[in-house]
């Protein structure tokens, strides 16, 4: 029979043109390949470094030592340190105490203002105030003495000291004078204002718009654990109990099959959906408090079910049937079967799972925000108070705080915001290390 | 209001003390010789314990969610005589399963079907969440379309709430918003995570795989709200600052663009271990006979694996869409509020989530259509994902058949 | 013992893989048009030296072979060869049908189109056709044309894979155990077919049959523990073998 096309392989030593053609078309493919993964991480890294170098300055915050008087004039009229009568001295009266006292120590120290006493007294955070009340009303024997204290400076002296605001730009802010910064300058030099590590960040509550060099994500954290608590208490037995069930003992028909896919479907509902569904039932129907810890952790358990059914189920699967079979050869039920020989088994499977789904749910925001957790709380939450219940007073939570903070206008509420996906990112890499040690430890390949 | 604390211990109280007393009385009659027992002592003590405690609680947590959706009007009892009520059935169920201890009984059967009724109710949860989320969506959206016609949501062209009355409230020009924004993340995560799923698994090296699919991995394990940030503080405006603002094409730095580029890279990692798992499982021996045939390792890929997984990887798409589709904190943070039809990707355009958001946030009359509007949109959202979603699983589930 | 020319020459050939040395020092030359069957015990290494011809056994990150083999007096593993051209001139049936999930035609007609054979639709057809037909298959065939593949019978499906490898127009056919996932019937017609593939190709099949091998082959090499225990004239093997191994085997006493 007659070939039309030319032999293509006389010789093996010579390559021809069309093999050439192919071998370059497959380095182009191995180009691509290589090109996607490093898309992939190329853009990890960008985020990353992004998030950290906008969010690192907000563990630092700047502060200034004063030393002042406290006149019993301004602060306790009655001159008895009776509590009742000295609260009655707002943080106005005692933010008026405090300029004064940065006025006198400037003059002391000789440094040149040439601005009004108000502009002067405005380096001070408008939190400092409170900070000095909080402390005289806690020791009144005060009142009368000078003392040496540290307060905090206002958010634009802040990001000064940390390069977000110059000379410049302070021309155009009406938040803050030239003078000012060279005030803080001044104080700068003596050692007397300088930005120090701020465990505040972590452990205070949130502050209102006009003071982010305050705000702290203490009630926010406090809210996250309570959540994952309820999270915890309610998603793991119930979760586990389901897959349990549902791998080990319901009949395969067409019914559980419904449920598998029902299921599979849940685990893939985006999450707002359970935001509303939450709203609707948790907070419509019955009238849990909004912005609770419990009805957050309720629809977060609601979104994390299928999550913690899925790899559990899976784990439950990967335990071999020899060793059924060995336990129901002794005699065992079924029941003991499954809860004294498999369980155990599969165990470290099922924990890595409910480690990965609480982290899920950590980081989780839609939901919250239509749970009504949005609100601005400054007090922390109680655990259990006798009329809200369990998990029952308002507060806020991780990622909300993030997004409460993106809305609102002061520029340095960034950095704070920054700054609590950092703490959230650690917490994360907590949850994730402690699961990927587990699976190394505990898991078994059979 | 219906307390709970007080009754429910109580309740564990009396099974507690159940469990241990018949553990005793079990013990008692046999007089300590155990194999007269048809099963362990505890067995005895657990079948008291469930017969005391869970009918009990049952009825305290399911009269006080009654209670609650109610109001407390509709009580019909005081609180202290239901709670005194709830603690008498504990205390019955306790007695009466107490007195039914004896060696012969079989209280490993027993207690163990108490348990898988447990079991079963904690699968029936899981559907109960699914049917709540109908349920629920369905009578709110139902309310609202009593207030607000069905063909204006579905068809109108104009989104403007308005609470002083008159508003319009369609969902087409959200819908558009989120289509768009979906499409440009998946033209950006398919192409990036296939490539990627087909390097890894058929190229890299091992050391290489070993640090690379992880790094991939820690990508899908960032929070969307991380996401959202960047979008705000970096995307957004490097993209207005160094494209589009120069080019002419717009001035916002929330735009299409932004919130797309972002969830792309978000889906990246989604799409590259679904491929992943997809390419691996088609057989070694196909690719096997393609190389015996002289086919280069990237032919094999495209005329070969590829299609052979295409079924898989379709599957895998359109799981990425409904994740693309019903994500939230990104586009809330990146993309806007403006709900607008236009083809510039460039401007800030809202979706159909953003919307569900800012409806049922804020001051909110719960009552008024601008507000129930937010059910609609969310109930049309679930039905959309579902439907990707179920597409999605017969896909995958029909090419899985092609290889067992 | 060397009247037809060689087709393949085998020259001190070892393969590790990774630290097990799976092939020992073996020589061997195969002539062309006649069929040459390796058998032996199972793990004795004749599939390994078998995926040696086509340098199949690249794809296996652990192993490692050196030593010669030639094919037309050119040395396969010299570093000029592409394995690429290599599998367009040697091309291999594998134990388990694996027709590629596509119609018969596209399967018979992938070969042919990665290597550029064709120039048009037409060529290609005709290419297609001689090789199932060279496969015996044409005539079930050529009615179903479009039809995946995998919807044959097993038979079927391995003279697809048969017709698959001849489209390239190969010059050495290596068979990896063809029939043992097919039965009887279909055995009988792959062996034919195997009959009238001779008079073509250089043909090298691993059998673990010693009865197909005495049935189908000319020359037979006994593989044993990576050694080339003994190999020639298959009726001489089989009647009156050198080797005391050799014997071992065939009597049943091994393998």
């Amino acid at each position: 029979m007659n070939l039309y096309h030319s032999k293509i392989h006389r010789s093996l030593l010579v390559k021809d043109a069309r093999t050439q053609q192919r071998n370059n078309a497959e380095l182009r493919f191995r180009a691509y390949g290589l090109t996607a993964v490093s898309v992939g991480i190329v853009a990890l890294v960008i985020l990353l470094v992004s998030i950290f170098t906008s969010g690192m300055t907000a563990f630092q915050q700047t502060k200034l030592q004063v030393t002042l008087e406290l006149p019993e004039a301004k602060l306790d009229k009655k001159g008895q340190r009776d509590l009742v009568a000295m609260k009655k001295v707002t943080t106005i009266g005692y933010f008026k105490v405090l300029g004064d006292g940065l006025i006198a120590q400037l003059e002391r120290l000789g440094v040149e203002t040439g601005l009004k006493a108000k502009e002067v007294r405005e380096i001070l955070s408008k939190e400092s105030a409170a900070t000095l009340r909080n402390a005289v009303l806690a020791d009144p024997s005060l009142i009368g003495s000078t003392v040496t204290m540290e307060f905090l400076a206002n958010g634009r002296i802040d990001g000064y000291f940390k390069g977000r605001v110059d000379r410049a730009s302070a021309q155009l802010d009406k938040n803050v004078e030239p003078g000012q910064l060279d005030i803080a300058d001044a104080l700068a030099e003596r050692r007397l204002m300088y930005t120090r590590f701020n465990f505040n960040f972590i452990l205070a509550p949130d502050a209102s718009d006009q003071r982010p060099e305050a705000a702290g994500l203490g009630v926010a954290i406090l809210g996250s654990i309570y959540m994952m608590l309820v999270v915890l208490f309610v998603a793991l037995p119930v979760g586990v109990a389901a897959s349990i069930y549902l791998e080990e003992f319901a009949p395969k028909n067409r019914l559980t099959d419904v449920i598998e896919v029902n299921i599979s479907n849940l685990a893939a509902v985006p999450s707002i959906v359970y935001g509303i569904l939450g709203l609707a039932i948790f907070i419509n129907m019955a009238q849990f408090n909004q912005s609770s810890p419990l009805v957050g952790g309720l629809v977060l358990t609601l979104m994390t079910l299928p999550r913690i059914i899925i790899p559990a189920r899976a784990a439950l699967k990967s335990v071999p049937p020899s060793i059924r079979d060995a336990a129901l050869g002794v005699g065992a039920s079924r029941m003991q079967t499954v809860l004294h020989h498999v369980l155990p088994l599969a165990a470290p499977g099922i924990l890595t799972g409910v480690i990965i789904g609480l982290g899920q749910a950590l980081g989780e925001t839609a939901p919250l925000l239509l749970i009504g957790m949005v609100a601005f709380v400054r007090e922390y939450p109680a655990a259990f108070t006798s009329d809200s219940g369990l998990f029952g007073e308002a507060s806020t939570a991780l990622p909300v705080q993030v997004f409460n903070w993106t809305q609102r206008a002061d520029p340095s509420f960034v950095e704070r915001a920054s700054g609590a996906i950092i703490v959230l990112l650690v917490f994360l890499l907590i949850m994730n290390a402690l699961a990927i040690f587990l699976r190394r430890r505990y898991e078994r390949r059979w | 209001m219906v307390s709970i604390s007080f009754p429910f211990s109580m309740i564990l109280l009396i099974a507690v003390i159940g469990y241990f007393a018949a553990r005793r009385k079990a013990i008692a009659m046999v007089k300590g010789n155990l194999r007269q027992l048809q099963a362990l002592p505890q067995a005895y003590g657990q079948t008291v314990f469930f017969t005391t405690f869970l009918p009990a609680t049952v009825i305290l947590l399911g009269w006080a969610f009654v209670v609650r959706i109610m109001g407390p009007s509709h009580a019909l009892i005081s609180d202290g005589l239901f709670q005194g009520l709830v603690i008498i059935t504990a205390a019955v169920g306790a007695a009466l399963s107490y007195l039914r201890v004896k060696p012969s009984q079989r209280a490993r059967a027993i207690s163990e079907r108490w348990i898988m009724v447990v079991l079963m109710a904690a699968s029936a949860l899981a559907i109960l969440t699914t049917i709540g989320i109908v349920i629920s969506m369905l009578s709110e959206s139902a309310i609202f379309f009593r207030q607000h016609s069905w063909s204006d949501f579905f068809f109108g062209t104009v989104w403007a709430p308005n609470f002083r009355g008159g508003s319009q409230l369609s969902i087409l020009p959200l819908l558009w918003g989120t289509l768009y924004i979906s499409f440009i993340s998946l033209i950006i995560a398919v192409p990036v995570g296939l490539y990627a799923a087909i390097y890894l698994s058929e190229y890299a090296s091992p050391s290489l795989r070993s640090v690379a699919k992880p790094a991939i991995e820690v990508l899908a394990g960032i929070p969307t709200i991380v996401y959202g940030l960047f979008a705000l503080i970096t995307v957004g405006p490097m993209l207005r600052d160094f494209f589009v603002q120069p080019l002419g094409l717009g001035s916002s730095s929330s735009s299409v663009m932004t919130a797309g580029l972002v969830m792309g890279v978000m889906l990246i990692p989604f799409v590259s271990s679904l491929s992943d798992d997809i390419i691996n499982a088609v057989p070694q021996a196909m690719r096997d006979g393609s190389l015996g045939l002289g086919a280069t390792k990237s032919e094999t890929i495209r005329q070969v694996v590829v299609p052979a997984a295409l079924p898989g990887i379709v599957g895998a798409v359109l799981l990425a869409a409904s994740r693309a589709i019903g994500e939230t904190m990104i586009v809330v943070l990146g993309a806007g509020a403006a709900a607008r039809f236009d083809l510039n990707p460039f401007e800030a355009m809202t979706t159909v989530t953003v919307k569900i958001v800012s409806q049922l946030t804020g001051d909110t009359d719960f009552a008024s259509p601008e507000t129930l509007v937010a059910f609609a949109l969310g109930l049309s959202l679930f039905v959309i994902t579902l439907g990707l979603n179920i597409v999605a699983l017969v896909i995958v589930r029909k090419y899985r058949e092609q290889y067992e | 013992m060397t009247k037809l020319p060689i087709k393949i020459s085998a020259k001190n050939v070892d393969v590790f893989y990774g630290a097990a040395h799976a092939i020992k020092s073996v020589d061997v030359e195969i002539a062309d048009k006649m069929v040459t069957s390796f058998i032996g015990p199972s793990g004795c290494g004749k599939s390994t030296f078998l995926r040696c011809i086509n340098r199949m056994n690249d794809t296996i990150d652990v192993c490692r072979v050196t030593g010669d083999i030639m094919i037309d007096m050119e040395d396969i593993y010299d570093r000029r060869v592409d394995p690429v051209q290599l599998r367009a001139k040697v091309g291999m049936v594998f134990q388990k049908p694996n027709p590629f999930p596509k119609s018969i035609y596209d399967n018979v007609a992938y070969g042919p189109k990665i290597h550029g054979m064709a120039r048009n639709k037409l060529e290609l057809d005709e290419i297609v056709e001689k090789s199932l037909r060279r496969a015996a298959l044409w005539n079930e065939a050529k009615d179903r044309l479009q039809e995946p593949g995998t919807g044959l019978s097993g038979g079927q499906q391995q003279r697809l894979c048969i017709a698959r490898a001849v489209a390239t127009e190969p010059e050495v056919l290596l068979m990896d155990e063809p029939c043992s996932a097919l039965d009887p019937i279909a055995t009988a017609q792959i062996e034919q077919l195997i009959d009238e593939l001779r008079s073509s190709y250089c043909v090298v099949i691993v059998t673990h049959s010693m009865a197909q091998a005495s049935r189908v082959s000319d020359r037979t090499a006994f593989f044993h523990l990576g050694e080339l225990v003994e190999y020639g004239y298959t009726s001489h093997i089989f009647t009156n073998p050198s080797d005391k191994r050799t014997e071992s085997y065939i009597t049943g006493r091994i393998g």
